[in-house]
């Protein structure tokens, strides 16, 4: 009897304690039904294929001889859930970026760091290695876009539709250049009891 | 009865007495919180331990004291969790249903009232908008939508906040939605007068200028009478200005206990339920005054709605007391059965143990008020009965729009966008020198009781 209470005891004990499994970072694993790095990589996948693939870059390239530079504008959750848009768009930039065909310039909340820097290396670097100011790359289009989704619920059971839309428009005449989408539906059914 | 059984009985019951005890305390502080203020209340209410069933209930106060404090931060996270557990604990516990039907309802998770669970999406708005993220703010608002859907009955009111639904138009139309604006306007506007109640200046301009700027004539015209005034629409040189204001600290649920003692059998029966004491609040208002001059009105009275949200649930909760009570009788009738000293400890138990389930969001406002003014785009605008002066919102709003959030606890007022750093956002008492919190250096802050 005393050791089926310990077994008993063992087993309990066990599934209070926390455990960790290493997992491979493009395996799908769903918990809540809310956004997840899933859906942030499928979204990433998709835009970055779409975005090679069009013709905005080699019509760029050819009527100018360089590539385009691109800069990060707002992309706008408007969706239900807070999103951290950054997983995706940076998946984009690193991959338009490695493609060779795309240049990235900072975006206005990152080149306010390094205009400071530029500043500070004014006063501290030694003059040969000093970077002026007034040199920076200007961008020729900016990747705007936005998140939006529409939620269904009845009772314990939800279909979650996301919608994310990016679009690169060109500075030099507000011309839309690439409208890139993806959309993603889920059906999330709660539990309606537990333990 | 052997002693092991008695120990075990003494043991369980002494749990339960401490688990009311925690809920006592939190009582406690929150009655307190008119006087002591947002900043002593959060550190005495840290200082109070409580169980996972209760994490919720504790984190929607801290969430909201620091939101009165203007720890946008420490709000939003404190919130967010409450908002997860409350909504992981949707589904049926198994285990607390039947702890709640043996021994008491504290055993079950706090998973907030209907009230609660819609407010705490509004709380944590107001913290985003005023950290400066509308977007996470709207986000806030449309889950606030799918939750009081979920809430929604025929016929009735229950879950369904107006204030919600007014501070989701606010944020369309800052961010330039003015058709959902409206929409949510509109919202408002039907619950309101579902429950027969006086719609507050505020969204009477609200209708009224979203209904002229979309070009709905007919709907303009209906509202205009109904009212009795036109649209204000702000002219090129005007901004507009919106307060939210919260006044008082609402009342605490007490426990109401019914005992029969049945001498026949020598056992001594109690039911008890949670009640909220009658109150007599009266609803005192901030006066916004700049190109127009408006006070306050009420958009929510959250003393009502928590009554509301307990009467709702009263019939369940006494059916669950008396399946208990019949329970607690038959258990000490057995132990009766084996001896007199067990069967008296018994009835001290099962007596002791019935405990009231008195947890609530207790450091919520009385009421949610607002206004809203026009004033000119290069006029300070001042809250006339704190001698606030905030400064023109050609200075801090260039698109015209400001939000101000205060509340009757603190002198401290919060604005959208937040206030330029100068000496005006402060209160006269308070330039002598008071703590700065971390957002808007300008603003000062004490805990002063009103």
């Amino acid at each position: 009897m005393k050791h089926w209470i310990l077994i008993l005891a063992a087993v309990v004990l066990s599934a209070c304690a926390t455990s960790v499994e290493r997992v491979a970072s493009d395996s799908t694993i769903d918990l809540s039904g809310a956004w997840n790095d899933t859906d942030s990589r499928l979204v990433a996948e998709e835009m970055i294929q779409d975005a090679l693939s069009r013709p905005w870059i080699g019509e760029f390239t050819g009527r100018t001889g360089q590539r385009p530079a691109v800069i990060v504008g707002t992309v706008r959750n408007l969706s239900h859930e807070h999103i951290n848009v950054k997983t995706f768009v940076a998946d984009m930039e690193r991959a338009l970026v490695n493609s060779g065909r795309v240049d990235f310039v900072a975006s206005r909340d990152e080149r306010g760091e390094v205009r400071d820097e530029r500043i500070d290396q004014d006063l501290n670097a030694r003059e040969d290695t000093r970077n002026a100011a007034g040199q920076e790359l200007g961008a020729d289009f900016m990747l705007q876009g936005q998140i939006n989704t529409i939620i269904d619920a009845e009772g314990k059971e939800q279909v979650r539709y996301y919608q994310v839309d990016l679009t690169m428009i060109s500075m030099a005449d507000n011309r839309k250049v690439w409208l890139g989408q993806k959309k993603i539906k889920k059906y999330v059914k709660n539990a309606k009891l537990r333990y | 009865m052997n002693t092991q059984r008695l120990a075990l009985i003494g043991l369980f019951s002494a749990l339960l007495l401490l688990q009311a005890c925690a809920a006592w305390q939190v009582n406690q502080a929150a009655a307190s919180l008119a006087t002591a203020g947002p900043r002593a209340t959060l550190a005495r209410l840290e200082q109070i331990p409580t169980s996972g069933r209760d994490q919720a209930q504790l984190l929607l106060n801290t969430g909201v004291l620091k939101l009165y404090l203007g720890d946008w931060q420490g709000s939003r996270d404190d919130l967010e969790q409450a908002k997860a557990i409350m909504s992981s604990m949707q589904a049926v516990s198994v285990t607390e249903n039947f702890a709640a039907m043996t021994a008491n309802e504290t055993l079950r998770t706090y998973n907030g009232t209907p009230t609660d669970q819609v407010l705490v999406h509004v709380m944590l708005a107001l913290g985003y908008l005023l950290s400066g993220d509308p977007d996470g703010a709207r986000v806030e608002m449309l889950q606030a939508d799918v939750t009081m859907q979920r809430l929604a009955e025929e016929d009735s009111t229950l879950g369904q906040l107006a204030s919600a639904r007014f501070l989701a138009g606010l944020i369309y139309e800052v961010n330039g939605e003015r058709d959902d604006a409206l929409i949510s306007y509109r919202r408002a506007y039907n619950i309101l007068s579902d429950r027969g109640e006086p719609i507050p200046e505020a969204l009477q301009i609200s209708l009224l200028n979203l209904t002229q700027r979309q070009g709905f004539r007919q709907e303009y015209e209906a509202f205009s009478k109904r009212f009795g005034r036109q649209a204000q629409l702000p002219a090129t040189d005007e901004g507009e200005w919106f307060l939210i204001y919260f006044d008082g600290v609402i009342s605490n649920k007490t426990e109401t206990r019914l005992s029969v003692y049945d001498g026949e059998v020598d056992t001594m029966v109690s039911v008890v339920m949670p009640h909220y004491a009658p109150v007599n609040y009266q609803p005192r208002g901030l006066t916004l005054v700049g190109g127009q001059r408006q006070r306050s009105a009420m958009i929510e009275n959250l003393e009502v709605r928590a009554r509301q949200d307990l009467d709702a649930q009263r019939a369940k909760l006494l059916a669950a007391a008396t399946v208990r009570a019949v329970a607690k009788y038959k258990m000490v009738q057995e132990a009766q059965s084996k001896g007199d000293f067990g069967g008296i400890l018994m009835n001290i138990a099962t007596v002791a143990s019935e405990q009231a389930d008195v947890r609530s969001w207790n450091m919520l406002p009385s009421s949610v008020q607002v206004a809203r003014i026009t004033s000119k785009l290069n006029q300070p605008v001042s809250l006339a009965e704190r001698a606030v002066t905030l400064p023109p919102q050609s200075e801090f709003a260039p698109a015209g729009k400001a939000i101000v959030l205060a509340s009757s606890l603190i002198d401290q007022v919060y604005s959208w966008p937040s206030l330029p750093p100068q000496p005006t956002a402060l209160p006269v008492a308070e330039q002598a020198g008071t703590q700065s919190p971390e957002e808007n250096p300008a603003q000062g802050e004490s805990d002063a009781a009103p």
